[in-house]
């Protein structure tokens, strides 16, 4: 919480010193979107379970604008995968249709001022990929309508947790300084992670910012990562061999007095 | 109490994963199976992703059956010539297993067909054990002593390559145990089992091996073909879990320990009708599962099919 506020208070003072603005707005106009996040790497222990980081930031006083809004958006590493449908086929359940999708995220938390629907149309919410209907996969093979697999696919990463939305979440600290919650759960993959924040007004994008977020495993869970993907034949044979010691010396250990 | 797993990439409680080890090893040291059937649908069902399950679920059973399997070698309970004659079927059938798994796992039908060879193979296993057991029970109550051996075994005596089994005391062809072997190998590497439930049945409804050396002999061969399914799995799939197994482990080896010795309390009809109750009991769970309307029809799986 103080290293949060500390980089707080350094971000206001870079802000008030260099009057250029950082974010990458599209509009025309100039908005000033200045983010960061409490930690750029997320480090996976032997007891991780999961861990906040917070998104904060500042933007511009613009006196007489009708609505500000802002919105973050944390979007994991994509990847592809397969939704299959079960039919029920002579009384039983069996696998029948399949969608198989590229580009859906394997994580995605989305926190806003507002319900996103009332801060922008459709069109301008799908054009940055905000929100969960906004998800938009590469269908690959699939011969009937992808939408309801493409919904399952969102309802499953839902009910586990990687996918979540949270309108309201965002709190101002004063009328330029904002802060957000984002929990990363214990069951993210590994890789690169973004940390978008837009912010918006009247329904329009004016500025955004993009910072990259790692999560990685760090001691001996990521040399056991390494070394199943970069040698698995020893790593194989390692397994059977504390399996084989470990059931030997209990036999030991257990031996009853002939 | 958390722990994190490098390559299930999750965290679970250890105390947990300990105690399933430690339940699913106690029942594999009363019977003289793996337990591999009971473990992995456990594990699924704490949250772990299947392939990581199965694959990861073998080193549990490689452990549980050598702790097993020394215990029985000491009371000279083993028939190696048995176990050796088996596992030359069962390295084939791995292979062919692995095959087979990348097949289907193409296909999508691969839970439906495993499902499914489940439910006939329990199924029918469990009923005629049951109903030996049962049969053997009620003689011993009223007096009549039954002699397995006299029982005719028919076709299996008219097989050639007859083959001398000294500990298990018969004398019979090798095509039997081969093609049992086979079978539970190629099964070993699609369900993460090690087949001791289909090889304790096998050998003694089919080989007619006495039940004294079953255990033993079935847990050796258990052992072997486990250790190459791991190793096959480590190098093809990248799913097992070391830290996993190890805590399956050191809860498994001990509840081994301690179903050897609540075995040995009980007699050979009551261990056969339990086993029989508990195979015809997981056939029903999944014969349920596969008519039962799923709670959702989708389902989700990483990676390219």
């Amino acid at each position: 919480m103080k290293r949060t506020l500390l980089a707080l208070l350094l971000l206001l003072t870079a802000f008030v010193l260099l009057p250029s603005p950082i974010g990458a707005g599209g509009a025309a106009r100039a908005e000033d979107l200045v983010s960061g996040i409490s930690q750029d790497i997320i480090q996976i222990t032997s007891n991780y379970t999961g861990t906040n980081i917070v998104v904060f930031g500042a933007v511009e006083r613009e006196p007489n604008t009708q609505s500000r809004d802002i919105v973050v958006v944390v979007r994991g590493p994509d990847e592809p995968m397969t939704v299959r449908r079960r039919d029920r086929i002579a009384g039983v359940w069996v696998n029948h249709d399949a969608a198989r999708f590229e580009g859906l995220p394997a994580y995605y938390y989305l926190a806003s001022t507002q319900p996103i629907a009332r801060i922008a149309p459709r069109e301008a919410l799908d054009r940055y990929g905000i929100g969960l209907q906004s998800l938009r996969p590469t269908v690959i093979g699939s011969h009937h309508d992808p939408e309801p697999f493409r919904q399952a696919a969102i309802r499953y990463h839902q009910r586990v947790g990687l996918y979540a939305a949270s309108p309201g979440s965002i709190d101002f600290l004063s009328e330029t300084l904002f802060r957000t919650r984002v929990p990363v759960p214990a069951g993210v993959m590994r890789g690169q992670y973004n940390v978008e924040v837009y912010l918006f007004r009247d329904g329009q994008v004016v500025s955004a910012q993009s910072t990259p977020l790692f999560v990685d495993a760090t001691g001996l869970e990521r040399r056991l990562y390494n070394m199943a993907h970069d040698a698995p034949l020893s790593y194989g044979l390692a397994c059977v061999f504390m399996a084989m010691l470990l059931g030997w010396i209990s036999s030991v250990l257990f031996r009853r007095p002939a | 109490m958390e722990i994190y797993l490098p390559v299930a990439e999750m965290s679970v409680n250890w105390l947990l994963v300990v105690a399933l080890g430690t339940l699913v090893g106690f029942l594999s040291g009363m019977f003289g199976v793996g337990g591999g059937f009971l473990m992995t649908p456990l594990l699924v069902f704490t949250g772990i992703p299947s392939t990581v399950a199965v694959a990861t679920t073998l080193s549990h059973v490689t452990a549980s059956s050598m702790s097993g399997a020394l215990a029985q070698w000491r009371k000279r309970a083993i028939d190696f010539t048995m176990a050796g004659v088996m596992l030359a079927g069962g390295v084939v059938g791995t292979l062919f297993g692995v095959w087979l798994f990348a097949l289907m796992r193409r296909q999508g039908q691969m839970d439906l067909i495993v499902s499914l060879s489940y439910v006939v193979m329990l199924g029918s296993i469990g009923i005629i054990m049951l109903r030996e057991s049962l049969t053997t029970l009620q003689a011993a109550r009223s007096g009549v002593s039954v002699s397995r051996r006299l029982v005719n075994r028919g076709w299996i005596q008219a097989l050639p390559f007859k083959m001398r089994f000294r500990q298990s005391r018969l004398y019979i062809s090798v095509i039997p145990p081969i093609a049992i072997g086979f079978a539970v190998g190629a099964l070993s590497a699609i369900m993460g089992i090690g087949g001791g439930f289909i090889i304790v049945p096998a050998m003694i409804y089919i080989l007619r091996m006495p039940t004294n050396v079953v255990m033993g002999t079935s847990l050796t061969q258990i052992i072997a073909v486990t250790a190459i399914t791991t190793v096959l799995q480590a190098t093809s799939n990248y799913a097992v879990d070391i830290v996993l197994a190890g805590l399956l482990v050191a809860g498994g080896v001990v509840g081994a320990q301690l179903g050897v010795r609540a075995g040995a309390r009980l007699r050979g009809e009551q261990l056969r009708l339990l086993l029989a109750l508990r195979v015809l009991a997981v056939g029903a769970g999944l014969a349920w599962q596969l008519v039962a309307h799923p709670a959702d029809v989708y389902s989700l799986s990483e990676g390219a099919p």
